[in-house]
C-alpha cells in the first residue's frame, strides 16, 4: 500500500480538506483508499458529508467497525504521532506497498511535524499544503532549516484557498511558485462552497458539482496517480504546476 | 448556485467562470518586505540545495518525471532584483558544486535598498 503523507507548516491552511480531495480522486482512478487521519481533534469527517458527532474507527479495528465513504475507508489513529512503532505496524500491515491496491492517504496535523518527518520517508508522496499568506511564508526558513535534504528534496506543495483577486495573495503564490518550482502540485482556489458543503453536512462534490476549488482538488489529486507505482523513495511532483497565465480567479 | 448563473455557465460549456485573467510574473511582483526578508534569509535557500544534495546520491532520480513548467532556482531570484549575478545555466545552479554567495547577495541588496531602489 502506498502512502502518501499530507502536512503543513501552520494549522488551518486546509491540509485536512486537501487530504480528503486526494483520496477522492485516488478513488475515483480506481484506487482501494484509506484514510488515516492522526489529528487529535479531528475535522476529516465533515469534508465526506458526515455528522460533526462521528468518531472514526481506529486503523487497527475490524472491518465491520469500518466507515466506508463512496469506498473510501475512515480511519483515525491519533496515538501515531507518539507511537515509535507506527510505521514497523505499517509494514507489517502490509503497507509501505507500490500498487492501487492499497492505498492510504495520512493527513498528518501540522503540530506532528516531527511525525511527518519520521513517516516521509517510507511514503510514496510527500505533501505539504501552504496557503499564500505572509504567515506561512514567514515560516518557510525555519521549516526548511529543521528539515532534513532529503525530506525537502521530497515534498510536493499546493497552495490552498487561493484568492488571486487580492494583491498580496497573488504575489505571495508567485513567490511559492518560484520557490518551489517544479515540485507545485498546483493551487485550489478560494470557494465559498466549501465551508458551505461542510455547513450542509454534505460531500463538496454533491452540494457544488461545479465548484472551483472542487475540479483544482481533484486536479492535484489526480496529479498524484503517478506516486502510487514509484518504488523505493517518494515521488516528487515535476512540472505539473500551472504557469500564472493560466492562473483564474474564482 | 443561482440559476442564471448555472444557466449562464451551460451556455458558455464551463463548469466556472474567471472574470479576469491574472497574469503577476515574479518579475513584475512589488518586494513586500516580508518578501525581501525571505530573500535575505539563507536558510529558504536550502529548498535548492535539497534537490542538489538528493541529486548527488547514487538513487537519485524520481521514477516519474514529466518535464512541463520551467521552474527558476532561488537564486535566479534574486538578479532580478537589479544588476546582480544572474544564476548561469540551470546545471550550474543546481550543480552542487558551486556555492551561492549568499554574503554577496545581502550585500547587493543592502546597497540597493540603501539607494532606494527596492
Amino acid at each position: 500500500m502506498p502512502v502518501i503523507v499530507t502536512h503543513s507548516l501552520k494549522g488551518g491552511v486546509g491540509t485536512t480538506f486537501t487530504a480528503a480531495h486526494i483520496a477522492m480522486a485516488l478513488s475515483e482512478a480506481g484506487a482501494d483508499v484509506t484514510v488515516l487521519t492522526t489529528a487529535k481533534r479531528d475535522t476529516m469527517p465533515l469534508h465526506f458529508g458526515l455528522q460533526p458527532a462521528m468518531t472514526l474507527p481506529s486503523l487497527f479495528a475490524p472491518a465491520e467497525d469500518a466507515v466506508l465513504v463512496a469506498g473510501i475507508d475512515l480511519r483515525s489513529l491519533p496515538s501515531a504521532p507518539e507511537d515509535n512503532d507506527f510505521v514497523p505496524a505499517l509494514r507489517d500491515l502490509g503497507f509501505l506497498e507500490t500498487g492501487q491496491d492499497k492505498v492510504m492517504v495520512l493527513d498528518v496535523p501540522s503540530a506532528e511535524f516531527a511525525f511527518a518527518r519520521r513517516v516521509i520517508p517510507h511514503a510514496s508522496a510527500s505533501v505539504c499544503v501552504l496557503n499564500a499568506a505572509p504567515d506561512v511564508l514567514a515560516l518557510m526558513p525555519q521549516v526548511l532549516d529543521e528539515a532534513s535534504p532529503e525530506a525537502i528534496a521530497a515534498t510536493s506543495f499546493v497552495i490552498n484557498a487561493l484568492d488571486e483577486t487580492r494583491r498580496l495573495s497573488r504575489h505571495s503564490s508567485a513567490f511559492i511558485r518560484e520557490l518551489v518550482g517544479q515540485r507545485l502540485l498546483g493551487r485550489i482556489r478560494l470557494d465559498e462552497s466549501v465551508p458551505e458543503a461542510i455547513a450542509m453536512l454534505q460531500p463538496l462534490a454533491k452540494y457544488a458539482p461545479t465548484s472551483a476549488a472542487l475540479a483544482d482538488a481533484k486536479a492535484v489529486g489526480t496529479a498524484l496517480v503517478p506516486a502510487l507505482e514509484t518504488p523505493g523513495r517518494p515521488w516528487v511532483a515535476r512540472g505539473s504546476a500551472p504557469s500564472s497565465s493560466s492562473s483564474r480567479a474564482a | 448556485m443561482r440559476i442564471d448563473a448555472r444557466n449562464l455557465l451551460d451556455r458558455l460549456g464551463k463548469n466556472d467562470f474567471a472574470y479576469k485573467e491574472f497574469e503577476d510574473r515574479f518579475s513584475e511582483l512589488e518586494l513586500w518586505p516580508i518578501l525581501e526578508a525571505l530573500l535575505r534569509d539563507p536558510r529558504l535557500q536550502a529548498i535548492d540545495q535539497a534537490e542538489a544534495t538528493v541529486a548527488a546520491m547514487p538513487e537519485a532520480a524520481p521514477a516519474e518525471v514529466v518535464e512541463t513548467y520551467s521552474g527558476e532556482s532561488l537564486s535566479s531570484l534574486f538578479s532580478r532584483y537589479g544588476n546582480g549575478p544572474a544564476a548561469s545555466t540551470p546545471a550550474d545552479r543546481r550543480g552542487g558544486g558551486q556555492q551561492q554567495d549568499v554574503r554577496a547577495m545581502l550585500r547587493h541588496l543592502s546597497d540597493l535598498g540603501s539607494q532606494g531602489k527596492i
